[in-house]
């Protein structure tokens, strides 16, 4: 089951052509190493366009999102495979 | 992807040939979660309003093999499933998806019709130089939904909007099938009424009263004893069983400019519910989105009604017609209020939903009284601020505890204009 983390991280991304791809991301000190970003979606929040990646490091499901205004990176979620 | 299924190539005398596509992604929702979640790849899942209850909005194909159906209970899901897995929808997810198949479709076609957030008719008439024969085109969006978002659809095609609809229903998953003109008379004969899109099972009891079981029967059948039985229908009723039907692709317009009759909102609550203070709490939620999407379209109201849905599904509304065409969330809240008690609940309620109708447009009453126009400020104010960090950073302190409710998408979302929200 995915638990609802909302908390700012610090990510390493590639910003391409118009393509945001995020490559890994601190969380508990622990750095995350991307293996597939599985599903990619927008959300607004107000004037804020919000990236959203669902993303696997092949152990767990994360769930990281990007505010185009602010240009920060939140963990939105997470659910460890069982 | 599966074997195209091609009822033959040619021409019949039904006027101009068209070439209409229609578009069924498959299971939307459920094979959206499985794309974002690698775990629920080839497995039984469902998504549903809410992990707690509510009924099952889209199951996997994996989960339609134990016999799971949208609409079910959780309950009837998991006696027929017992390790079916309950996803929570996700709307923006599937909304943002959707409005990406649909840049898709429109790279083929501006002739784009959406017919609901996973279904869709395109007209690729004319379309042949520049893409192929309608064929090819399907295969081409095919490759190009599968590319882009990892999703599968069923294409139907035919010559107009009922037959491609049956096409795409008659190949699930991943199909393409074409009904060309000349084999539409051989497709429908031995098909049950039940199959065309437009004949729920009412319709089909009512048919099989009068002897009509298939396509065929219908096509047949006297029209004035058609007429007779269902009035002015019963001569669309016998065209749908000759495979006839000229509605056209109606493509979107940008906005949907003067469409609304009315605007609501339900939800669903987490538990059934007799608590008035949160029957209310939630109905100032409800009045304050809905005040927020009457003013985004400069829309007012006089009619407010609210619904409500008891634990056993029995569903009922009440209504007031106001003064005053209104569209601030705490008019609309005061009217729903005092519907609310003039109502004895008999039941614990399990949905509660506001909506406002007899809507004006562009018709604003300018303030006369201070109090009046220092309300106007504040719902000025607290829209500015809504619109630019976005919904309910600013509300009511009622609400600031709010529920917070999964929102399901409404079956009406369309991509932009006054059914976006």
């Amino acid at each position: 089951m995915a638990v609802e983390i909302n908390e700012p991280i610090n990510v390493a991304a590639i910003f391409s052509r118009g393509i945001i791809r995020p490559v890994w991301f601190v969380w508990n000190g622990r750095q995350i190493r991307i293996r597939e970003i599985t599903f990619t979606w927008k959300t607004r929040a107000g004037g804020a366009c919000i990236f959203h990646f669902s993303v696997t490091d092949g152990q767990g499901l994360y769930e990281i999102c990007y505010n185009a205004e602010s240009m920060g990176w939140k963990l939105s979620a997470s659910k460890e495979h069982g | 992807m599966n074997d195209i299924c091609v009822f033959s190539a040619g021409a019949q005398g039904i006027g101009i040939v068209k070439n209409i596509i229609h578009i069924d992604m498959n299971a939307f929702f459920a094979s959206v979660e499985q794309r974002a979640d690698q775990a629920l790849r080839g497995k039984a899942i469902a998504v549903v309003g809410s992990e707690h209850r509510g009924v099952i909005l889209s199951p996997s194909y994996e989960a339609r093999a134990f016999g799971v159906k949208t609409g079910m209970m959780y309950w009837e899901a998991r006696r027929a499933c017992p390790d079916i897995i309950l996803v929570s929808a996700d709307s923006a997810k599937y909304s943002y998806t959707c409005e990406r198949l649909i840049e898709i479709w429109k790279d083929f076609t501006p002739l784009v019709e959406l017919f609901s957030i996973d279904e869709a008719f395109l007209d690729v008439t004319g379309c042949e130089a520049l893409f192929g024969d309608p064929v090819r085109i399907a295969v081409q969006i095919k490759e190009r939904i599968w590319l882009e978002t990892g999703l599968t659809c069923s294409i139907g095609i035919g010559p107009n909007k009922l037959l491609a609809k049956l096409g795409s229903d008659m190949q699930k998953p991943d199909g393409l099938v074409l009904i060309s003109p000349d084999d539409v008379t051989e497709v429908l004969e031995d098909l049950s009424v039940k199959e065309l899109c437009g004949i729920g099972p009412n319709l089909t009891r009512h048919l099989a009263a009068m002897g009509i079981h298939t396509c065929g029967d219908l096509g047949r059948a006297p029209l004035q004893q058609l007429a007779d039985r269902f009035g002015i229908i019963g001569e669309r009723l016998r065209n749908m069983g000759l495979g006839m039907d000229d509605d056209p692709v109606e493509s979107m317009k940008p906005v949907e400019e003067g469409e609304a009759k009315s605007i609501g909102h339900s939800m669903t609550l987490d538990e059934d519910c007799s608590d008035i203070a949160m029957i209310e709490r939630h109905i100032l939620q409800l009045s304050e989105r809905v005040g927020r999407r009457l003013r985004r379209g400069l829309y007012s109201g006089r009619t407010v009604s609210l619904i409500f849905r008891y634990a056993d599904f029995h569903t009922f509304s009440k209504q007031r017609r106001l003064r005053h065409a209104v569209s601030h969330g705490l008019d609309l809240y005061a009217a729903a209020q005092s519907i609310l008690r003039e109502t004895d609940l008999l039941q614990p309620v399990r949905l509660v939903g506001v909506s406002v109708s007899t809507l004006e447009r562009n018709v604003v009453q300018i303030p006369l009284f201070v109090d009046e126009r220092k309300r106007k400020s504040v719902a000025e104010a607290m829209d500015g601020i809504n619109d630019r960090y976005g919904e309910f950073t600013i509300t009511w302190g009622t609400l600031a505890e709010r529920y917070r409710h999964a929102r399901v998408i409404s079956p009406a979302w369309r991509p932009s204009g006054d059914r976006q929200y």
